[in-house]
């Protein structure tokens, strides 16, 4: 009893009743819990009292006790509820308009949406690694006196150790690397791509391991671990973990076990890969060479550095261990290696979107499409918030009256303002919901049409994206038409005299454009096809229509480049010889290279002048150039049945021999004395071998390797140049080609895989990037014409409104229905001129910058101006021309019945 | 205004407020409930009750002096109003009319 007057009950529970209970009712309330509480530690135990003390002011909790903030009771809150009521209302009343509006932001909405999806996925590479910021790439730089650049983010095998070991700030080192590996044992042995990588990968990156092994998936040289669709692959719905793999490696066979299953690598990460093994298997992968050259390329290395490193600080410290590791002295001459073998170090986040730095195995995007589209999607949105606008102006003259009266009731501007300000908001949420359900039901298509894989979820992010941008919306297009309300002279109005309205002039800019982002839009569309076409349709100085190319194996892959290629022609004569006995194959030829392909073997040495030059280096069988169609120029192709050209023949290419310098080249020497035996005989014409964004580069076409191969320096290959064999397939059924070159291949190669290309197919393979912003921007471009209609058509509907009276006169007077339709089409016709006019300088030096990315590029010509500008022109004319025909037609005595 | 129906919960309130007099406040009613119905009724009930009573004309409430306990705190002291006594009478009056006419045969006393 004596303490009784100490213990007090719960301090928080007490704080809490403070916190929400109205101050009226506090002193009882809390009086009377008080009390129950004195009077229960006289009776019972004090925990069950404070128990119960706070069940009593959980149980007070109730609407009729809670605090209503003063500020939330204020006058703001009624307003905003009235506000609604009002903008609720007027939407009501006006359906056609509010129809209109909606539907435009929405689709704009849609647009920007969809847009944004492909930019975010671009922007976000490989951003969700926790530990994205410490990640870079190295790359390697090699400079030469005479003026050659090597710069390579595919690296030495041993740049990573030595890093490691070398600066403090390393923390750990990842090399990426990727093989083409036979799968399996004995029949069926399927060809797929192997990596390589550190064992340390899956703890540096943040792909989630879906089965097996979390902690150390790749711990065993013997680990293999799978994504999840390869473990589908392999294995069906079975459990993979355990199970065994074989692979093949180098020349032999090796068993390693499933330890994980990994998810796929996600849409948005550059790394590609289904299979992974250790790199501590890299005695199997790599020849010694490999493993202590300082000068070779092979995988890509990436570092984590430490919390707080720049990187770019880490230069000294890259130059120190390059003047201790590397004797360049063989290569350099007798000057500082340091400063000709630079390495440096690039941002994971940064790749995906820097075509400053030379691609490795990680796929680098084109920054500038990303950045148009972006700015199209924008606009797009913008040009929707001006229909808003540009609407509310032009019905600002109806509503005159209400705002009269409001000012007169004591409405400060502000209050008119947030009034007209809800109504946007009003609009562009409902807007956003239409918007969302339309991105949800079009995202398909748009993946479909724009050859994309993109997802939409309502996430966390994405809705308060989302609602930022609804807000802005509903900002943008409602407050110019709220400051012009809002500004309305009172005693003008309530008087019955004319309101100024302010926006006339700028309702006409906004038109104007409106109308020139159409005309660009759909002149630059045009353009884009026309640049397609014509990468599609040009000339390439061979014919490759159904031309079917069909990539061989080498017998080993250990053995000398020239033998490998040598395996491979022969395996290419069996398949030819299996084939022919086909009539619907014609054409055969095999090469080391085919079109539509990027990489060709590049060769460089040193002419006898010193100076340093590079070839492309195509190898083939006597057939290849006859199975193509390549012109001669001068001199003759390789003649099968004469052995001097088979082991001693070149050809050239127009190019070749200008940038060699050579006069009547045939019977002379390429520009080098380290070249073994050789002797030009031919030259052809130039053909595209490349895409057409280059130009055409010097072309060295073999027969026999040997002697070219001595007297280069380096040697620089993107593409696989293990031959391929190519013929002509007469026959329509495409099904049937897959059979019979299946039929043929099985019975020669039942161990490998089979795969063929069509050229023309490859080919246009070169252009999907511009192919896709295409796509994208034709979806931007209907859309935005879209946009612009519902504008047009609410303004005609209101222009005929307004002057529905004059109109009714005019005709009462004589005004024949042609006169009249021809004044209200005249309403927009300067508008449209202006707007066509302005869009062709934009369009012209926009477009033809981007043209200047090709090196064959079309004329923009005339055509695509005259045809964007009759498009916009039906359109324009199509949407008035209803409206305006019906009224030009209606009864007068209608107009003028009702005064 | 609400309507002045009286629930079964608030009559027994409105009583207990009555029956009280002058000393009738949150706790005290709630005790005194429990006392005479044996019904557990937590106190927050109670208030909404007495509130209600108070919106539609049956009781009125004023705030009483310092007090030595509950730290001090006033209590809220309610009493009948005419029209809630008249709302009881009603009730009362209305119960007895209904319970006279219950014959006496139905007790199977007689």
């Amino acid at each position: 009893m004596s303490n009784r007057r100490n213990i007090s009950p719960p301090k928080w529970a007490d704080r809490f009743l403070e916190l929400y209970c109205k101050t009226e009712f506090l002193e009882e309330i809390q009086g009377d819990v008080h009390e129950l509480f004195e009077a229960r530690i006289a009776k019972q135990n004090r925990s069950m009292a404070k128990v119960k003390f706070v069940w009593d002011v959980l149980r007070f909790l109730k609407w009729s006790n809670i605090k209503k903030s003063k500020r939330l009771n204020s006058n703001v809150i009624t307003m905003t509820r009235n506000n609604l009521k009002v903008a609720a209302r007027v939407l009501w009343r006006q359906k056609a308009n509010a129809a209109l509006n909606i539907s435009g932001i929405a689709v704009g909405l849609t647009c920007f949406i969809l847009i944004s999806l492909y930019v975010k996925q671009e922007v976000s590479y490989d951003g969700f690694h926790q530990k994205k910021d410490r990640i870079y790439r190295a790359w390697v730089k090699e400079v030469y006196d005479d003026g050659r650049v090597f710069f390579n983010t595919t690296t030495p095998l041993p740049l990573g150790y030595r890093l490691e070991e070398n600066i403090p700030e390393v923390e750990e080192f990842i090399l990426f690397d990727s093989r083409e590996t036979l799968v399996g044992r004995g029949d069926n042995r399927v060809k797929d791509e192997l990596n390589i990588v550190s064992a340390n990968f899956f703890k540096v990156f943040d792909f989630e391991v879906l089965k097996g092994n979390r902690a150390n998936p790749l711990d065993e040289l013997s680990s293999v671990v799978l994504s999840d669709t390869y473990s589908q692959k392999y294995f069906g719905d079975a459990n993979p973990i355990g199970e065994m793999l074989s692979l093949q490696v180098g020349g032999a066979i090796h068993d390693f076990i499933v330890t994980a299953v990994v998810e796929d690598p996600p849409l948005n990460s550059g790394f590609s890969y289904t299979m992974l093994v250790s790199l501590e298997n890299r005695p199997l992968f790599y020849s010694d060479g490999m493993m202590k050259g300082w000068f070779n390329i092979g995988p890509e290395t990436y570092v984590l550095l430490k919390e707080g490193t720049n990187a770019d600080g880490l230069k000294p410290k890259t130059e120190a261990m390059v003047k201790s590791l590397i004797d360049g002295s063989g290569v350099f001459g007798d000057v500082p290696v340091e400063e000709h073998y630079l390495i440096g170090f690039q941002p994971l986040t940064d790749i995906h979107l820097n075509a400053d730095v030379p691609g490795g195995r990680y796929p680098v995007g084109n920054p500038q499409y990303v950045y148009i589209l972006g700015a199209i999607s924008l606009l797009i949105l913008v040009i929707a918030c001006m229909n808003y606008a540009t609407l509310s102006i032009g019905q600002s003259l109806k509503r005159a009256k209400e705002v009269g009266v409001r000012k007169v009731a004591g409405a400060h501007p502000i209050n008119l303002v947030s009034q007209y300000l809800t109504e946007s908001m009003l609009i562009a949420f409902l807007a956003t919901i239409l918007g969302v359900l339309l991105t949800i039901v079009a995202l398909p298509v748009f993946n479909e049409l724009a050859q994309v894989n993109l997802a939409f979820e309502l996430s966390a992010d994405n809705v308060i994206y989302i609602i930022l941008v609804t807000s802005f919306i509903g900002f943008l297009s409602g407050i110019y038409p709220a400051l012009i309300l809002s500004r309305f002279n009172v005693s003008s109005i309530l008087r019955g005299g004319i309101v100024q309205s302010g926006g006339r002039w700028v309702r006409k800019a906004a038109i104007t454009f409106q109308l020139l982002l159409t005309v660009f839009l759909i002149s630059s569309t045009l353009i884009m096809r026309k640049q397609l076409n014509y990468l599609q349709s040009s000339d390439l100085g061979y014919s490759y229509d159904a031309m079917i190319s069909v990539p061989l194996y080498a017998d080993s892959h250990r053995g000398k480049v020239s033998e490998e290629i040598g395996t491979a022609f022969k395996n290419a004569d069996m398949l030819k010889n299996e084939l022919s006995k086909n009539t619907a194959f014609s054409d055969f030829g095999s090469g080391s290279h085919v079109f539509g392909s990027e990489g060709w073997v590049r060769l460089g040495f040193d002419a006898n002048t010193g100076n340093y030059l590079q070839f492309r280096f195509l190898i083939v069988d006597p057939y290849y150039l006859d199975a193509f169609d390549i012109d001669l120029v001068e001199g003759e192709k390789f003649d099968p049945a004469l052995d001097i050209h088979k082991s001693q023949g070149v050809i050239l290419n127009e190019t070749a021999v200008a940038y060699f310098g050579l006069e009547n080249p045939i019977g002379k020497k390429l520009p080098s004395d380290k070249f073994g035996e050789h002797q030009i005989i031919g030259v052809v014409k130039d053909f595209n071998f490349e895409s057409l964004r280059e130009e055409i580069s010097p072309l060295v076409i073999v027969q026999n390797v040997l002697p070219i191969f001595q007297g280069i320096s380096d040697f620089n290959s993107g593409d696989s140049f293990i031959p391929k064999l190519v013929f002509r397939y007469q026959g329509s059924n495409l099904s049937e080609v897959s059979d019979l070159i299946d039929k043929s291949w099985s019975g020669l190669f039942p161990n490998e895989k089979l795969n063929f290309y069509f050229v023309e197919q490859s080919l246009q393979n070169q252009y999907e990037d511009e192919a896709r912003v295409n796509q994208i921007v034709s979806i931007a471009t209907l859309l935005s014409i879209v946009i612009a209609s519902f504008g047009l058509l609410g303004l005609t509907i209101l222009m005929v409104n307004s002057k529905i009276k004059e109109i009714g006169v005019r005709k009462v007077l004589g005004a024949s229905s042609r006169s009249i339709l021809q004044i209200l089409l005249g309403q927009f016709s300067i508008q449209l001129i202006i707007a066509i006019c302005l869009s062709i300088p934009i369009t012209w030096y926009l477009m033809s910058s981007w043209l200047d990315d090709f090196a064959f590029r079309t004329d923009i010509g005339v055509d695509p101006f005259i045809f964007s500008a009759v498009i916009t022109l039906s359109i324009v004319l199509t949407v008035i021309g209803f409206h305006a025909f019906k009224a030009a037609r209606s009864n007068p005595i209608r107009a003028l019945r009702i005064e | 205004m609400k309507g002045t129906y009286l629930g079964e919960f608030e009559e027994l309130v409105l009583l207990t407020v009555g029956a009280l007099y002058p000393e009738a406040y949150g706790v005290a009613v709630m005790d005194e409930i429990k006392q005479e119905t044996g019904r557990k009724v937590n106190i927050s009930a109670v208030h909404s009750a007495m509130r209600r009573l108070d919106e539609k004309g049956f009781v009125k409430s004023e705030m009483g002096g310092a007090t030595n306990e509950r730290g001090g705190r006033r209590k809220r002291y309610f009493e009948l109003t005419a029209f809630g006594k008249k709302a009881l009478d009603d009730a009362q009056s209305f119960r007895m009319k209904l319970y006279n006419r219950i014959p006496d045969i139905s007790f199977g006393t007689s």
